[in-house]
């Protein structure tokens, strides 16, 4: 009880002694604020063990481990791409934790700002904390330099944090696209370290079959009207072979002016949409011999 | 493989089956009769008690199977462990006994039954998944056996078995005593089951009591049923047409046309 | 795999190797309404063929108003709720009001995840106005209706079929009325009770509504 009040008590001193002493992990109180700390890496906790990292693992890799309790959520197809009004980014929805579909309606577009989308493909809880931790950092970038991060830093900042961690068991696989001084800009992040920029992505279990269609059907100069098509053709695809994948299907457009984003599609109204219509308008038409 | 027809188990897919499960495939479970059931002597007789939840893993598969299996005329054997190894084992020996009743014209001891049941356990190393409570009345009195699923034996004036057992004997433990009444046994392995079906999640629903006595036995289907389900708060019909039709084919009937029999020459 | 014929300790060998968890089941669901919100869970806790307590309570109601509740490891969901509740505390301190419904929601997702290396195993849904469902390392998301816990495979159908009525042609989604919404909450748990052996004893339900939360305990099936 009385630390409780001298931590809420005047004196720079005790302060740091009290600091210290508090659960890792956890933001310090409000009234004792103090930037610096507040967006200094987080602490996590660790289990007192030999092995932290292979007990980690027994217990949350439904993968490798055959009685593994805490099934963790997964994501699945995502993919992005650049042409010449933008960047297309088009995901699915469906979270799994083992075989159970635990969710059909999970955002797998993070909205860091209004100018950098981030996708979640791995583990839905890593994608989303450290993309969030992300905008924080963007956004501290931007007071800091009273100008908006570029896209490539933004997505090494990301690659750094997750490549501090490597061999923790993090698992993210996730796109950082948006738009800067030198124009559209789209890099892959994952938690290996690897950070590549291209124009076309696809992540996830799906990703196979999402750039089949999407190689087959790109092409640079193709109207925003066609590239959005792609974009949810692709994930619909997507869904209807891999079943790690499904739900609804998100695209967004981003512009010079930011993102925007372009609407969700049930995979299952799209289906009957596509078998109504003629065959394929992308893929050419191949005769069987 | 040879032609000829062998009885027994086949072991054909072990090894394939051992490759699988090293490649982390899982093979189905058994239904397993996560179970309790007892035994007492009374003074005329013998009573056999069981609970009627089976189970696969933590899923309820039957809310009311039927734990006490018929061996003879004059004995019956209630099963725990793999459900079908309990039903295949009993029915087998139940077969052998009859065949033996033939031979012999006498009438089956419990004894033979239970040394049939044994060897046959101990034969397949525990791999025969049954654990037996065996109670009959035959020319030497009431008998009363436990049979391990290794094909060790006990023979004891109260038994349980199953995941309940210690539920249940804490139950004879405290309640038993000797040269009971018909009635007072009965309500005595009623109270030893009903202890398994509350504090054992294995077992749970009913309970089927069986009573042996000379000459003639009682099989009382559901004596007790603690645990009706209440009535459901709502109604779950789905309108009609709330499933979408995707597509409609009708197809004409087949006429048959008087007359036609079936080939049945090979 | 092992017979369901001897006790469980003697059968297992000893393993020397860190398990600081165990499944103690249960079952929790939550459904939001137009302006309430139904959040309930089973009070049996147990461990392998055992029951440890016919009345554990594993919903709580939060010192902001929020109710949530956790299934997995019952100390795990304890000591989440008393650090969470600890937090709510020292934010009221702070900011001399009560933390937010979507502010706790975030809340317990950067808790969860600070022992991302350490799990939480509990699972875990809150309710107030809104219902979010979480995974153990928080993972979240805004939902009408969610269930977790061990029977999380038999009651989520049931509530997909009847609170949001997936797959159903014509189906318009109603608002539906508290007393239906606890009619569902009811049958969604003497349901489980029948099939899911680590569901049962009592419901305990927590209704959510502008004038405050209101506890109510049914009993359920005891074998």
């Amino acid at each position: 009880m009385n630390s409780f009040v001298e931590r809420f008590s005047s004196g720079s001193d005790l302060l740091s002694t009290h600091r210290k002493g508090l659960l890792a992990g956890e933001p310090e109180l409000a009234g004792r604020w103090d930037a610096a700390d507040e967006y200094a890496m987080p602490q996590f906790d660790l289990p007192h063990c030999a092995d932290p990292i292979a007990f980690l693992q027994r217990q949350t890799d439904d993968s490798l481990a055959e009685d593994c309790r805490i099934k963790i959520q997964h994501g699945t197809t995502t993919l992005a791409f650049k042409f010449a009004e933008g960047i297309i980014v088009a995901v699915d929805s469906r979270a799994t934790a083992g075989a159970y579909i635990s969710t059909q309606s999970v955002k797998k577009v993070i909205e860091i700002n209004p100018y950098l989308l981030g996708t979640m493909a791995g583990g839905a809880a890593d994608c989303s904390y450290w993309e969030r931790e992300l905008g924080r950092r963007c956004r501290l970038y931007q007071l800091r330099n009273k100008e908006r991060i570029s896209v490539a830093a933004a997505s090494k900042i990301l690659s750094n944090i997750v490549y501090s961690y490597k061999g923790m068991g993090l698992s993210m696989g996730t796109m950082i696209t948006g738009w800067d001084k030198s124009g559209p800009g789209l890099f892959y992040v994952d938690s290996d370290g690897t950070r590549l920029k291209g124009s076309i992505f696809s992540v996830g279990s799906g990703s196979t079959f999402a750039y089949g269609v999407m190689d087959s059907g790109y092409d640079y100069d193709m109207s925003v009207a066609d590239a959005i098509e792609l974009g949810r053709r692709s994930i619909y695809h997507a869904t209807h072979r891999d079943a790690y994948s499904g739900g609804v299907v998100n695209v967004y457009h981003v512009k010079q002016e930011g993102w925007e984003f372009k609407g969700r599609t049930d995979v299952t109204d799209l289906h009957y949409e596509y078998q109504d219509q003629a065959k394929s308008m992308h893929v050419p038409a191949y005769t069987l011999h | 493989m040879s032609s000829k027809l062998a009885g027994g188990f086949s072991f054909d897919n072990h090894v394939r089956n051992a490759a699988l499960q090293q490649k982390g495939l899982t093979l189905p479970k058994a239904v397993k009769t996560g179970t309790t059931i007892a035994g007492v002597i009374f003074k005329d007789g013998i009573v056999l008690g069981a609970d009627t939840r089976a189970t696969e893993g933590p899923i309820v598969a039957d809310k009311n199977c039927e734990k006490i299996h018929y061996l003879a005329p004059n004995m019956y054997c209630c099963g725990a462990g793999t459900a079908a190894d309990t039903e295949f084992t009993t029915a087998l020996i139940a077969s052998q006994l009859e065949l033996h009743r033939l031979t012999t014209g006498r009438e089956s001891r419990a004894v033979t039954a239970m040394t049939m049941l044994k060897q046959m356990l101990f034969k397949y190393q525990g791999h025969i998944g049954a654990a037996l409570v065996l109670g009959g009345y035959d020319c030497t009195g009431p008998q009363l056996f436990t049979i391990y699923p290794h094909g060790s034996t006990d023979k004891l004036p109260y038994v349980t078995m199953g995941s309940g057992s210690l539920a249940a004997m804490a139950v004879f433990e405290a309640g038993w005593k000797r040269d009971m009444e018909r009635q007072e046994a009965i309500d005595l392995v009623r109270a030893a089951i009903e202890s398994g079906i509350f504090n054992d999640l294995g077992s749970g629903s009913n309970v089927d009591i069986c009573v042996i006595e000379k000459g003639k036995h009682e099989m009382l289907r559901n004596y007790a049923r603690p645990n009706e389900r209440g009535q459901k708060e709502r109604s779950y019909r789905f309108a009609r047409g709330t499933t979408d039709v995707l597509q409609t084919s009708v197809r004409s009937l087949v006429t048959v046309v008087e007359g036609d029999q079936m080939d049945t020459s090979s | 795999m092992e017979y369901a014929t001897q006790h469980r300790a003697t059968e297992q060998a000893i393993q020397h190797r860190f398990d600081p968890y165990a499944d103690n089941g249960g079952t929790i669901l939550a459904i939001a309404g137009e302006d309430f919100c139904v959040v309930a869970g089973d009070t049996r806790q147990s461990e392998g063929y055992s029951i440890n307590s016919r009345y554990a309570p594993k919903v709580f109601k939060m010192k902001n108003n929020v109710v949530l509740a956790n299934s997995g490891f019952h100390a795990d969901g304890v000591t989440l709720t008393k650090r969470l509740n600890q937090r709510i505390e020292w934010y009221r301190h702070a900011h001399e009001k009560d933390m937010s419904a979507p502010a706790f929601a975030q809340m317990l997702a950067t808790t969860l995840y600070g022992r991302r290396f350490f799990p939480y195993y509990s699972f875990c849904i809150v309710g107030r106005g809104m219902v979010y469902g979480y995974d153990p390392v928080g993972s979240y998301e805004r939902y009408q209706c969610r269930a977790a816990g061990s029977a999380q495979n038999l009651v989520q159908p049931f509530l997909d079929s009847q609170i949001t009525l997936n797959g159903q042609k014509d189906a318009q989604p109603t608002p539906l009325s508290l007393a239906d919404v606890l009619c569902i909450v009811k049958d969604a748990f003497t349901s489980a009770t029948e099939r899911d052996i680590y569901t049962g004893d009592y419901i305990e339900l927590h209704i959510i509504t502008r004038e405050g939360v209101e506890t109510q305990l049914h009993p359920l099936k005891k074998d």
